[in-house]
């Protein structure tokens, strides 16, 4: 459970379209998670082919980076609501271990 | 009932997300956003995109093919217009094929025009997609909508109503939850189940559906089919859930699907195995009812024959063959051939206008440079004020770069004034100008005092007892005053602007442009907006930046006719800061390490033009140099004449304008209908609006583009790395395709996706308008926006992109951004570019660039 005097919980990363930015906000609160932090105009090459970073007047169209931390329990949760988000659009999604330093903050 | 998991709760969540696609977010009226209503169908062909919203919300996608016959009798559309949108869509082979009817030899092309022109029309668009109680108990279904329009107006209530939802607080589904089972309407088996309802939506949701027996692989559809019975309030939550928080559509659609559950299981009519769907409605005769069966090929080859008078003599293989070749072109697709040939007539028009030489440089510094918003209004506004002197203007986003949040010297809650595809970064604040301190407290005295005046006499007006004295105590003045807007409009809005100007003073302001953006962001600006608009030299003594915003009265869709690259308000506080930006020293110092040099003796100056009454107002003139004084009061001449000069050729088409024997006259017309309470016309806004031209001022200067176009200025020789273009073609174009979609789908289908008609609106909790006392909120623009009785004015075209840059920068963009892949991809847009203004025009195709083709035969 510790490492280094750390608390392991779940890291979920999603990137998606600004568009369906607030669909993955509304999942991540509907599931119990009690933040994220997000980045907006992330760019990189995938499926797709390469996409665009920062567009300096649309937030819209450019990809966004969500990132949550939550405890076990919510990580069946958040994983289902977002599966099926996920099939039908162009993102990614990555689930990690992580360790933090104040688990309750994420509880 | 026993709650779900969490998982299953996250699950129906993502399907209510899912099937919410379709629809875009509708912005409250008081910041009406024009947007695409298909929006949500960008990722596919804009035909089929049509076919799925058909489908969907019952939609029609183009003008009846009615219509477009007439405008073909008009001679708006021609043959050979529809010849070249079939060559387009691949059929020119098909066009030069030779058959037979009888003994009469025809070709393709002629079978094909006859078909368009005289062709059995196809069948109007219906749901096909319908809700449980749609198919089984029509009466269900209404009731449904009924009181999901009923709770989505009480909790969305803005303050009008007299009676508060209690538990807003709480969000939606929490409130209706507790005060639904009460409604004593309601049979008492149905209030007696919403009363057992569960806590969450989602398990509500997921009860409901199973009470409706909805199979999983059949759970998106019905969502969709609720969703789309009343697209205005669904497409209303969905903005409320993505803005604001306390109103989603899970919850929504639970409200929604447990009232059908509970009341088609408590139906008498439903129990007792009757079903009230009327015949047309039902899925059998075809989903809807307007539906109809679609002519087959060898039907319509037959009709051909018969309007010939060839039907005694063509054999029936001669029929086949005709039939086969029709094939190519199905029913379905004409409307969209119609489409493309219209289309087609104006952008071959518009495209020999600007084959033509650039105007040439300009030899000696231009008296000032005018920048305006890139709406397709300001275009008249420039094309007159160049031709009363040496005068240069420049198209840029009206909210010149700056996303704001802005407070004005009342205070109260921020604006946003910047696209809506933005959020705003920077706080600005109004506040008194040093030593104008007395004044700005009287100013706000006096905006107070009227507000406190105003609100007074409507709370008075509404109370139960208060209107009798109110009558008594101000009756013998509201009716001179009534008497005297509408009668005489012109000279009381004159009375009410000079008392307006006697209680609240023009106060000089600031605005807190230091303390809200960091001299980082001050320099980046400066750099980026001067790229975008090309303007890195040749700076003339003043540089004017014109945001816009309309005066109109008793009009609740004011926002739509300000500025939308300002989220629907005034722009003058956007010009302000950029101008305030641009005139700082320490800017320039970084700008001229960035080889854009801004001579000292330049002052850049914010203005505001009023497009309902064509007047600029040039704003912090007072800090003007002296030296420069004598030039801004002959430019402030030229801009009353230049507005004068537009409000003489607005009459033309303004309904009931007089035919103005002056300038002058036309000028006291519009205003005098600007404040006129009773006027449904005050302006056009944009309607007409076509196209959108990227490139220097030269190439359209001298031109006469009707106010149809959006003008956004671009120097590619500046633009070393694209990134201005990129910046252009994913934002103020974005916003130029939601406006042309905004105001094609109003025209093609008001009922839908336009609001109807003025006449019978009711203003809904300051979100929207209700066309009659109840029913959907409506999605678009109102009747009156796009048409005088029952001739369009707006001609519904989609937006043709002129670009004039390297084709392989532009294709370097496309590539890269996935937006305009879709837009230019799925023909939402159409582009056309050429890197110098000497080349042709060349047509972006899914084959590459091709000459801009003006004709089947030839090239231009």
């Amino acid at each position: 459970m510790n490492h280094d005097g750390l608390s392991r919980m779940t890291k979920i990363e999603v990137v998606v379209t600004g568009a369906d930015a607030p669909a993955v906000r509304e999942l991540f609160a509907s599931a119990g998670a009690t933040g994220f932090t997000s980045l907006s105009g992330v760019s990189g090459l995938g499926h797709h082919g390469f996409h665009q970073g920062r567009l300096l007047f649309n937030d819209q169209a450019a990809l966004e980076l969500l990132i949550t931390v939550v405890g076990e329990e919510k990580v069946d949760t958040l994983l289902a609501g977002l599966r099926p988000l996920l099939a039908e659009s162009s993102g990614v999604m990555f689930v990690s271990d992580t360790y933090v330093s104040r688990p309750e903050y994420f509880a | 009932m026993a709650p779900e998991s969490a998982p299953a709760r996250a699950r129906i969540r993502s399907e209510v997300n899912l099937a919410a696609r379709f629809l875009v977010p509708l912005w409250p009226i008081e910041t009406f956003i024009a947007v695409n209503p298909l929006g949500g169908l960008e990722d596919r062909p804009f035909a089929q995109a049509l076919a799925l919203a058909g489908e969907l919300l019952g939609a029609r996608g183009t003008l009846p093919e009615s219509e477009f016959r007439a405008l073909h009798a008009r001679g708006r559309i021609t043959e050979q217009d529809l010849l070249g949108a079939l060559a387009r869509r691949g059929l020119a082979g098909v066009a030069e094929e030779r058959l037979a009817l009888g003994e009469r030899a025809l070709t393709g092309a002629q079978l094909l025009l006859y078909d368009l022109l005289h062709g059995a029309p196809a069948p109007a668009p219906a749901r096909a997609n319908l809700m449980s109680s749609e198919r089984r108990a029509a009466h269900v279904a209404d009731a449904v909508d009924a009181q999901s329009a009923k709770w989505c107006a009480a909790f969305l209530d803005a303050g009008q109503a007299r009676w508060r939802m209690p538990g807003r607080e709480q969000g939606f589904y929490a409130a209706w939850r507790r005060l639904a089972w009460r409604d004593r309407t309601l049979p008492g088996a149905v209030r007696r189940a919403l009363r057992e309802l569960p806590q969450s939506p989602e398990d509500a949701l997921l009860g409901a559906l199973a009470s409706l027996e909805v199979p999983r692989e059949g759970v998106r559809e019905q969502l969709q089919a609720h969703l789309a019975r009343m697209p205005g309030w669904a497409s209303h939550v969905r903005w409320r859930g993505e803005h604001v928080g306390d109103f989603d559509l899970a919850s929504y659609l639970a409200m929604r699907l447990s009232y059908e559950a509970q009341l088609l299981a408590h139906s008498d009519a439903v129990a007792h195995g009757e079903r009230d769907v009327p015949e047309a409605c039902s899925p059998a005769a075809g989903g809807g009812g307007a539906g109809g069966q679609e002519p087959s090929s060898y039907e319509r080859a037959l009709h051909i024959a018969g309007g010939l008078g060839l039907a005694g003599e063509t054999r029936v293989a001669q029929l086949v063959g005709a039939a086969a070749l029709l094939e190519q072109l199905p029913v379905r697709e004409r409307a969209v051939v119609w489409l493309e040939a219209y289309e087609g007539h104006y952008r071959d028009e518009l495209v020999a206008q600007l084959q033509r030489p650039a105007r040439p440089a300009r030899s000696a510094r231009p008296a000032a440079q005018l920048v305006c918003c890139i709406d397709a209004r300001s275009e008249g506004l420039r094309r007159h004020l160049e031709g009363l002197g040496e005068y240069d203007t420049l198209g840029f986003a009206g909210f010149f770069a700056v996303a704001i949040r802005y407070r004005d010297l009342a205070g109260g809650a921020p604006s946003a004034l910047c696209p809506v595809l933005l959020s705003p970064g920077n706080e600005i604040s109004e506040s008194p100008r040093a030593g104008a301190e007395r004044e700005a407290a009287r100013a706000l005295a006096g905006r107070a005092a009227l507000a406190g005046a105003e609100e007074g006499f409507h709370v008075a007006k509404d109370d139960m007892l208060a209107p009798f004295a109110l009558a008594e105590a101000s009756g013998w003045l509201a009716a001179p005053l009534a008497a005297g807007r509408t009668l005489a409009p012109g000279r009381f809005g004159s009375l009410r602007a000079a008392l307006s100007r006697r209680a609240v003073p023009a106060a000089p302001t600031v605005l807190s442009v230091r303390e809200g953006f960091s001299f980082q962001e001050r320099a980046l600006f400066g750099e980026v907006a001067l790229t975008m608009m090309g303007l890195t030299g040749g700076f003339a003594p003043l540089v004017v930046l014109c945001g816009h915003g309309a005066s109109t009265e008793n009009n609740p869709y004011e926002a739509a006719l300000d500025c939308g690259a300002c989220g629907g308000n005034r722009g003058a506080p956007n010009a302000r800061v950029a101008a305030a930006i641009l005139n700082g020293p320490d800017v320039r110092d970084h700008l001229r390490t960035k080889g854009i040099e801004i001579p000292h003796d330049t002052w850049f100056l914010a203005a505001e033009h009023d497009t309902a009454t064509d007047t600029v107002e040039l704003l912090d003139a007072e800090l003007v140099p002296e030296a420069r004084r004598g030039a801004l009061a002959a430019l402030g001449e030229d801009l009353r004449e230049a507005g004068a000069r537009l409000s003489a050729e607005r009459c033309a088409i303004l309904p009931g304008a007089p035919a103005p024997s002056s300038s002058a006259q036309a000028s006291r017309h519009v205003h005098a209908r600007s404040s006129d309470w009773s006027q449904v016309f005050p302006e056009w806004g944009l309607a007409g609006n076509a196209a959108f031209i990227v490139g220097p001022r030269a190439i359209t200067e001298g031109l006469d583009l009707g106010r149809r176009a959006f003008l956004h200025s671009y120097d590619a020789t500046v633009d070393h790395d694209g990134a201005a273009l990129e910046t252009i073609l994913t934002a103020p174009l974005v916003v130029a395709q939601w406006i042309n979609c905004q105001y094609y789908f109003s025209s093609v289908e008001p009922a839908v996706l336009g609001a109807g008609t003025k006449t019978i609106h009711n203003v809904v909790g300051a979100i929207g308008v209700l066309a009659g006392h109840n029913g959907d909120l409506q999605l678009g623009l109102p009747w009156q926006s796009l048409a005088d009785g029952e001739r369009l004015v707006h001609e519904p075209m989609r937006l043709l992109a002129l670009v004039q840059a390297p084709l392989a920068r532009i294709d370097e963009l496309i590539a890269r951004n996935t937006i305009l892949q879709r837009l230019f991809g799925n023909g939402w847009v159409a582009l056309a570019a050429r890197e110098r203004s000497e080349e042709p025009w060349l047509r972006h195709t899914d084959h590459g660039w091709q000459p801009w083709l003006t004709t089947p035969e030839g090239t231009q």
